[in-house]
């Protein structure tokens, strides 16, 4: 163990999210700003996606991956991944536009699916670990 | 172009299996993984430089701001691998180096797809 608190696999989880952030804002950005009226469901729901990605980057990195915050918004994100993938399947003609989200986000590798499953496992992970007392690392980082 | 695209691809894909190695071995970034992934940075810099002469050059983007923005996250990402890899000393550390030569290389595949004549 290195002088400063190692976080382990969620600074993993908050470089991708990081990532999905940043590119799904200024994708979504750069459409609502552009021609919004082409495709205002498909465009609001990828705002959403992007505020979503923001706010799982912030509450990982900050208050790490055992607050009930991480847990709620990474619930609130795979709900949003099935909703939106189900409903541009169910009804396409909402969509002439994609959206992270669509069809399960397989314009990205289907990582936005993934992606909170990912996560769920290491929140569940960290909270039997941390009930069993034998953590050593992620406490501290979530401790400040 | 298709030289500094490929070399893009090449030392991404170097990189990112490298940063698999270290992951699997559970051994945390040293100079030679965070050299990789300085490395990546300077090729896509080159070849970011090298549509950004093109588009000056006469050269009529579609959409500039799409192309720029990723010109400038294709510089970001390999930094915040690399500024990971400095700070968090596990395997996971290397693994975010890895994520990011990945990415890297998914960026260089949207490019001709953004901006087709700057690489015709």
């Amino acid at each position: 163990m290195s002088a400063r608190p190692s976080r382990g696999l969620t600074t993993l989880l908050v470089f991708v999210y990081g990532l999905f952030a940043l590119s799904a804002t200024a994708r979504s950005l750069v459409q609502i700003l552009r021609e919004f009226d082409r495709a205002p469901v498909a465009y609001t729901l990828s705002l959403v996606a992007a505020l979503t990605y923001i706010a799982v980057t912030l509450t990982f990195a900050l208050r790490g991956p055992r607050s009930p915050l991480a847990l709620a918004l990474v619930i609130v994100e795979l709900v949003g991944v099935i909703a939106v993938g189900t409903l541009t399947l169910a009804d396409p003609a909402l969509f002439p536009e994609p959206t992270v989200w669509s069809d399960f986000g397989i314009g990205y590798g289907f990582v936005p699916l993934v992606l909170p499953l990912a996560a769920l496992a290491h929140i569940a992970r960290s909270r039997r670990r941390a009930s069993r007392g034998q953590d050593v690392g992620p406490t501290a980082a979530e401790g400040r | 172009m298709a030289v500094l695209s490929t070399l893009v691809y090449v030392v991404g894909a170097l990189t990112a299996l490298l940063a698999v190695y270290y992951t699997v071995r559970d051994l945390s970034a040293d100079l030679v993984l965070l050299g990789a992934s300085a490395l990546t940075l300077v090729v896509w810099a080159v070849m970011g430089g090298a549509l950004l002469a093109r588009d000056l050059g006469g050269g009529s983007v579609d959409d500039p701001v799409t192309l720029y923005g990723y010109l400038l996250t294709g510089l970001v990402l390999p930094l915040a691998g690399g500024w990971a890899g400095l700070w968090e000393r596990t395997r996971w550390g290397s693994l975010v180096i890895g994520a990011a030569a990945v990415t890297e290389m998914v960026l260089m595949m949207r490019l001709p797809q953004i901006w087709a004549g700057g690489f015709a």
